[in-house]
């Protein structure tokens, strides 16, 4: 019983202080305004008396409420015999322990604010008018009792449908019965000559590409432009998981093969600064090789190196490719800090692709091409030299890999993907200039491999949806995007270390079926 | 008798360390030849200046008459000497076969390019490849673990795709680091057969390097003792056994004093 209540006396703790500093940080106020988006519970926010802000506000901290009590009933629940009365213990103590945190900070603030101290002086997101949302415009005793009774409440209710939902009788019941079904499907040969076959997987793929196809007619520009960057970032993220992922080349400088490919599109055929005024189909290879290009140039002296010295290295690269375009020597050459503006767009059999959805289209190829490149090398003779010298360096020499010809190679090439992306991007957003292409661009990629999953197609898929997908459908959370992708990465490290979609291997041993074997999750022993 | 590989004086020093001192071997074509020492005598850094990861200070290394010095270790690899190692040094996160597969790399032809529009010789070359990595798999006896990731392989099996994965290259001559280290008796008889099919089926040469004496004198032809990077003594298993000097090496000159006083001196 002891431990029981210590365990949810602990979740109170600890969502307590979540609930402070999600209010701290002025969290709070955004979530009300996210949930009044979803709800437009207007009607029923003035049925109560209460500003709809502030019934969204409740709303919000109450959810937390309902976490906390489930959280502490759960801790308490493996510790006893008796679940029911346990759960509606441990529940009702988390939530009273957050309600007592969440008032005392209602009363605090609250009492502050009413004397004339000016909170917003040493935590700025702490404005007035927080204040008076977070007490529910009452005065800071009534709005501590508010939180203290609201909290203790939902905490009861966390407890309660903890006790329903969570390790519930009729959740293994319904487990079973679902597995059940599911084992005589399978059993049935039909499905399992279609599960096994090849030509389904064709069939679900083909399904999903014809989705995606259809996507941006329905989408709207803005939507076409998010999936645009989507994409974009696909190709920056599929080229640098050649270098990272498959030849376990850390390289922090990236964004110089990108900035290489944006600004050979934009001088070839912008008006300024030269009056080139190429085609954009001429200047697309010519930055594609001209990126491949540097990523030989840069490798041959810096490959030699490992690990860590290299990432350091190739990071002081791509500051300097920046810091170039931007310099005043360069500025005829380069339209220094202002940057390339009128870039052209391509036109096809004398059609111009100015519309969001024709560019869409235009990057959905690239992104085709990119992973059926990627496909053919990752498995073959090069693709599999990778993975060596990936795995060990030292022992794939050994095994007769010049590694550094194969190094220059994952180089070069994830070198041209980023060309390809740089170009693409420069010529659909008509401007470039050297803040496009800062460290974070780096970093945000390779976050897009390590989170997706490293050395593997689909995460980097995935990574790039969520890391540059995420950020526009939550537009409201712009302010903490910074801090939920920090806090994104920690967790996504705990869980799931080997990304969203670890890589798998493929069966070869038993015919040429492409069966695949999930790879245990884990860090990667070296 | 045609010589597989001869070094002529090798040295290698480390600083002041003379790891490797002026080492004359001449090792004959399909022999299992063994090269012992106490712990620090130079044997591991003898085969990395055999395989080029170190370039020795002076001296040769003649492959079929041909030097080595001043290649690069993959071009070893590819004039036909292949190794494993002391302390396993698998492709971890790669299946057996893959592993395998890395192995006949240098054997291997198709290109970046080739592999990308995947031409019918580049389709021919993985179908072979990929048979001959099953065959390779059945040989050392590992049929059925080739989809496994190699971390997750048992000990035993580990070695012995670690010499599968050294077999793929097609080497004249095979360089084994301890192959039976960690092992129990029983899993070191079946390696000390094993080592000898190799010989026997593959006609490939044998360089060993071993502490376990039952291993080298069961299995080795002739045996070249290394002490402080020095060769002190070579012969057959008999021979070595009854060298003073080895018994010295290998547990000091008062043993081996003691041993000569009773040898001369019977009861």
């Amino acid at each position: 019983m002891k431990i029981q209540l210590r365990h949810a006396v602990n979740a109170g703790v600890i969502f307590g202080i979540i609930t402070i500093f999600l209010f701290l940080i002025g969290f709070t106020g955004t979530a009300a305004d996210l949930f009044s988006d979803l709800f437009r519970n207007k009607n029923a926010a003035s049925f109560l008396g209460l500003n709809p802000q502030m019934l969204n506000m409740l709303i919000f901290l109450g959810l937390i409420g309902v976490w906390a009590g489930a959280y502490g009933s759960r801790k308490s629940k493996s510790q006893t015999d008796d679940p029911w009365g346990a759960a509606l213990i441990g529940g009702l103590t988390a939530g009273l322990v957050d309600g007592l945190l969440v008032s005392c900070l209602a009363l605090l603030v609250g009492t502050l604010n009413l004397r004339g101290v000016r909170i917003n002086v040493y935590l700025s997101e702490v404005l007035p008018d927080a204040i008076k949302l977070f007490l529910v415009g009452k005065s800071p005793l009534q709005g501590a009792t508010v939180y203290f009774v609201w909290l203790t409440l939902t905490g009861l209710l966390g407890g309660l449908l903890s006790r329903g939902l969570g390790r519930g009788s009729w959740r293994a019941r319904s487990g079973a019965a679902w597995n059940n079904i599911l084992g005589k499907i399978s059993q049935q040969s039909i499905v399992k000559q279609v599960r096994g076959s090849r030509n389904t997987r064709y069939v679900v793929y083909g399904i999903l590409l014809l989705l995606v196809f259809l996507l941006p007619l329905r989408a709207g520009p803005y939507w076409n432009y998010t999936i645009g960057s989507v994409g974009i970032y696909v190709l920056l993220g599929l080229g640098l998981n050649i270098v990272v992922g498959l030849a376990g080349l850390l390289d922090l400088g990236y964004v110089a093969f990108f900035a290489i490919g944006a600004y050979t599109m934009a001088l070839l055929t912008a008006p300024q600064p030269h009056h080139l005024m190429w085609s954009f189909w001429i200047a697309l290879p010519i930055g594609v090789l001209l990126a491949a290009l540097t990523g030989l140039l840069l490798g041959a002296p810096v490959l030699r190196m490992r690990g860590d010295y290299l990432a350091i290295v190739t990071l002081g690269f791509g500051e300097i490719i920046r810091i170039l375009s931007k310099s005043d020597a360069l500025t005829p050459f380069t339209g220094g800090p202002s940057g390339v503006k009128a870039i052209g767009f391509p036109t096809l059999f004398g059609k111009p692709f100015n519309s969001g959805v024709d560019f869409v289209y235009l990057i959905f190829l690239a992104v085709l091409l990119i992973i059926f490149v990627t496909n053919r090398l990752q498995n073959s003779r090069v693709g599999r030299a990778w993975e060596a010298m990936r795995e060990d360096e030292t022992v794939s020499r050994a095994m007769g890999i010049n590694t550094l010809t194969q190094k220059l190679l994952a180089f070069a090439i994830g070198a041209a993907f980023a060309g390809l992306g740089g170009a693409l991007f420069a010529s659909r957003n008509v401007f470039t200039g050297p803040e496009d292409h800062n460290l974070m661009v780096s970093i945000n990629v390779v976050a897009v491999v390590i989170v997706g999953g490293m050395g593997n197609i689909p995460g980097v898929i995935a990574g790039a949806l969520v890391l540059k997908g995420l950020p526009e459908v939550l537009r409201q959370l712009q302010d903490y995007r910074v801090l939920v992708f920090g806090a994104l990465l920690v967790v996504m490290m705990l869980w799931r270390p080997a990304g969203l979609i670890p890589s798998s291997r493929r069966k070869m041993e038993v015919g040429k079926d492409t069966g695949v074997i999930e790879t245990p999750e884990g860090g990667r022993g070296k | 008798m045609t010589i597989a590989l001869e070094t002529r004086s090798l040295t290698k020093q480390f600083g002041g360390l003379t790891a490797v001192n002026a080492v004359d071997l001449v090792i004959p074509e399909n022999a299992i030849f063994s090269v012992i020492g106490p712990n620090g005598a130079g044997k591991t850094t003898f085969y990395n200046c055999i395989t080029a990861f170190y370039e020795p200070d002076a001296g040769e290394v003649l492959f079929y008459g041909k030097s080595l010095v001043g290649l690069t270790p993959d071009q070893v690899t590819y004039r036909g000497i292949s190794r494993t190692y002391q302390n396993i040094r698998l492709f971890a996160n790669m299946s057996a076969i893959e592993n395998i597969l890395v192995g006949e790399h240098s054997r291997l032809r198709a290109s970046w390019l080739e592999a990308i529009i995947r031409t019918p010789r580049v389709v021919k070359e993985e179908i072979d490849a990929l048979e001959k990595a099953r065959q390779l798999l059945n040989f050392v006896g590992l049929n059925s673990l080739g989809d496994q990731l190699a971390r997750n392989l048992p000990y035993g099996a580990q070695r012995r795709l670690e010499i599968a994965r050294a077999l793929a290259s097609q080497p004249r001559l095979l360089l084994l680091d301890e192959p039976t280290a960690g092992m129990n008796p029983h899993e070191t008889t079946d390696m000390m057969h094993f080592i000898r099919r190799l010989r026997d089926e593959l006609s490939i040469t044998i360089l060993l390097i071993e502490h376990d004496m039952r291993v080298v004198m069961g299995i080795s032809e002739q045996i070249a003792v290394l002490d402080y990077g020095a060769k002190i003594a070579e012969g057959t298993p008999a021979e070595i056994q009854h060298n003073p000097r080895v018994i010295e090496a290998y547990l000091g000159s008062g043993a081996a004093s003691g041993l000569n006083a009773a040898a001369r001196q019977p009861a």
